[in-house]
């Protein structure tokens, strides 16, 4: 609103108005108090109020539509170009090539909302025209499968070779299979611990022949609590609780939780501590011993089975590793939730390189920052305390899986730095790297982001994740590569044909094509996920010709 | 004398109705969208290597996340750079051992270039 000239005359700051000697204060008071209420104002809507903000996560969808698949809807740098290569799968977690180039694809069989199925690999196969789902092999109630990978047969005749699974084993611990182009399975481990918050994950083919997976750990951040219950897999088994892979010596902390067991209308508390079952104290200096297999962990085992190996450990949830073209070993972790009895806010999904022997600090840390940092502090919560009275540190000499240097380490017994941080809450889930001039970025790794869950892992002012990011693991630079076009969120928020949930992905034999598995549409509110059968989509990217 | 302070005034209230209304305007501004960013200058790409370290994760892009958007705020680099020193409310402050000077302003030359692609 403009200044009228008649308000400026009786302005008591005017210098021409009124006496002299105030004048200057009063104008210097005010210009004092209008930089003061700018700055506050900028810094206030810069920041709005945390507190009172509603959570906008992109599983906050309502109204669920009959899911539709527009290309057009998903935007991609100059030069790329999308196509759908099928549809109406349930529960989509991973794509695989054999040596005929032939593509199979994996369902889950469970999704997060206790939503169970029946897992399966199926081949991907042109009929008249149209691709249809072949069955190769299914499995029971024991899901999620959650990766897979291909190996040449010995005789190295293609079509001889044989897929290896991560089975997730919400129900019966998990296993990793090795299924044979008949379909015929046969475990190579099982009784791994899996029966909590994360699952067996992987696997890949390492360069010297052996099967490397990833298994999450039980807890979000070590303790078991209240949330351990809500998400259903306390009541099935009270006992269960994360195990480290090596010996560890605890700080004490305990949390006091309502005990969701108590019986009657009236709640009574319990405390916890870290690496102990529900309801069980810990003690300062308290030793748990470390056995393996254990949780937060990436292990290997031979293709012919036998005891699994330790590789590394201190992870949260690896879902996804991979070799990089030059030879060195990348897993993507799950950062903390901000639920549970020990809340953690603001930590990043991490990408590591992972060197063989070493601790990247699960439960205390997220990336090399200790969690006792005000960083991690929940917004008018508490600040974590740290579960260990000291870092584990290497249990052996740090050697490489590759001849290079071991990365910088920030304390004597600390983690070291990741590759890159992505977003928080992303759910950073699929990974690979691109091989080829023909897709271009040649050497930078590609990751799905399956996006939030919140407000069931926290809030969110928007939608985070929900499209396929490209890093620059030299610069440690994450930028958009596959989005959806109309805004951030998954297209049934957008109400588009755009991309839903991307979980995993895989670049094709010859490097050409990017295959991206989208989950399918898993809507979260604050009773928790409700995943949609039918929905899981494979999408091809590609680069034109010029 | 009097069109200059009637221009103040008048600046801060664009400068209000602004910030107002910003918020509201989308503040995506990544490759797909509106074209690959030009980080060839050293002060911008070193500038996006701290932001990817320090601010990315809850900014992703400089889209809202767990935190706001920073894209469709006009800030002026002084003030990026005395929010990041100081935080506010539920964003951490970053101290001089965290992020030099001379990281600030690589840090706002980054975030400027982001908000102009």
């Amino acid at each position: 609103m403009p200044v009228s000239p008649a308000r400026a005359d009786h302005d008591p700051v005017k210098p021409s108005s009124g006496p002299t000697t105030p004048i200057p204060v009063l104008r210097c008071l005010s210009g004092l108090v209008l930089t003061g209420c700018l700055l506050g104002c900028l810094s206030g809507f810069l920041m709005g109020c945390y507190a009172v903000r509603p959570s906008q996560g992109g599983g906050n969808v309502s109204a669920q539509e009959a899911r539709r698949c527009a290309p057009r809807d998903i935007a991609l740098p100059a030069g790329y170009r999308i196509e759908v290569v099928a549809n109406g799968l349930t529960f989509p977690t991973a794509v695989v090539f054999d040596d005929n180039g032939g593509l199979y694809v994996v369902e889950g069989g469970y999704a997060y909302g206790e939503e169970w199925d029946q897992p399966g690999l199926v081949r991907v196969a042109k009929v008249a025209g149209r691709n249809t789902f072949v069955p190769i092999a299914v499995g029971d109630s024991n899901g999620p499968w959650t990766g897979v990978t291909y190996a040449p047969g010995e005789d190295g005749i293609p079509g001889h070779g044989s897929f290896f699974l991560a089975e997730g084993g919400q129900l019966r611990g998990g296993r990793i299979l090795r299924i044979g182009m008949d379909g015929r399975s046969q475990p190579l481990v099982e009784g791994l611990p899996s029966y909590g918050d994360h699952h067996t994950n992987g696997p890949v083919l390492g360069p010297d022949g052996m099967l490397y997976f990833g298994q999450g750990t039980a807890t979000n951040s070590g303790v078991v609590g209240e949330d351990s219950h809500r998400s259903g897999w306390l009541a099935r088994n009270r006992t269960f609780h994360d195990t480290p892979c090596q010996d560890i010596s605890l700080s004490g902390v305990n949390y006091r939780t309502p005990d969701p067991f108590s019986p009657g209308t009236r709640r009574e508390t319990v405390e916890t501590g870290g690496f102990r079952p529900f309801g069980s104290k810990s003690t300062a200096g308290q030793i748990i011993k470390g056995e393996i297999p254990c949780n937060g962990s990436i292990m290997r085992v031979s293709r012919k089975g036998g005891k699994p190996e330790l590789v590394a450990w201190g992870f949260r949830n690896p879902f996804a590793m991979t070799f990089a073209p030059d030879g060195r070993f990348f897993a993507i972790d799950n950062g903390y939730d901000d639920r549970g009895s020990r809340p953690v806010w603001g930590a990043g999904e991490l990408l590591w390189e992972v060197q063989k022997g070493t601790w990247y600090g699960w439960p205390d840390y997220s990336g090399s920052k200790s969690l006792d940092h005000a960083e991690f502090t929940p917004p008018h919560g508490e600040r974590p305390q740290r579960l260990l009275d000291k870092g584990p540190g290497p249990w052996l000499p740090i050697h490489t899986l590759k001849a290079s240097p071991p990365p910088a380490v920030t304390s004597q017994d600390g983690p070291p730095v990741p590759a890159a941080v992505l977003p928080v809450h992303a759910s950073a889930d699929g990974l690979d790297f691109s091989r080829s001039d023909a897709f271009g970025y040649r050497g930078q790794a590609f990751v799905a982001e399956f996006g939030d869950m919140a407000p069931s892992v926290g809030k969110v002012l928007e939608p985070v994740g929900f499209k396929v990011v490209r890093v620059d693991i030299q610069r440690g630079v994450a930028e958009d590569f596959a989005v959806n076009g109309k805004g951030a969120g998954p297209a049934s928020r957008l109400r588009t044909g755009g991309l839903e949930r991307p979980v995993s992905l895989r670049f094709n034999p010859d490097g050409s094509s990017l295959y991206v598995v989208d989950f399918g549409v898993l809507a979260v509110s604050d009773q928790g996920p409700r995943p949609e059968r039918r929905t899981g989509v494979i999408w091809r990217i590609w680069k034109e010709k010029k | 004398m009097k069109m200059r302070r009637g221009f103040s005034w008048l600046r801060l209230s664009a400068m209000a109705l602004t910030l107002l209304l910003l918020p509201a305007c989308s503040g995506r501004r990544s490759e797909p969208l509106r074209g690959k960013l030009d980080v060839t200058d050293p002060k911008v790409s070193h500038g996006q290597m701290i932001y990817m370290e320090k601010c990315d994760k809850c900014h992703p892009s400089g889209d809202g996340g767990l935190g706001p958007a920073l894209n469709n705020k006009p800030l002026p680099g002084f003030l990026i750079a005395f929010q990041a020193r100081h935080g506010l409310g539920a964003m951490p402050s970053f101290a001089g051992d965290a992020l030099s000077k001379s990281d600030l302003e690589d840090l706002a030359d980054y975030l400027k270039a982001l908000r102009l692609n």
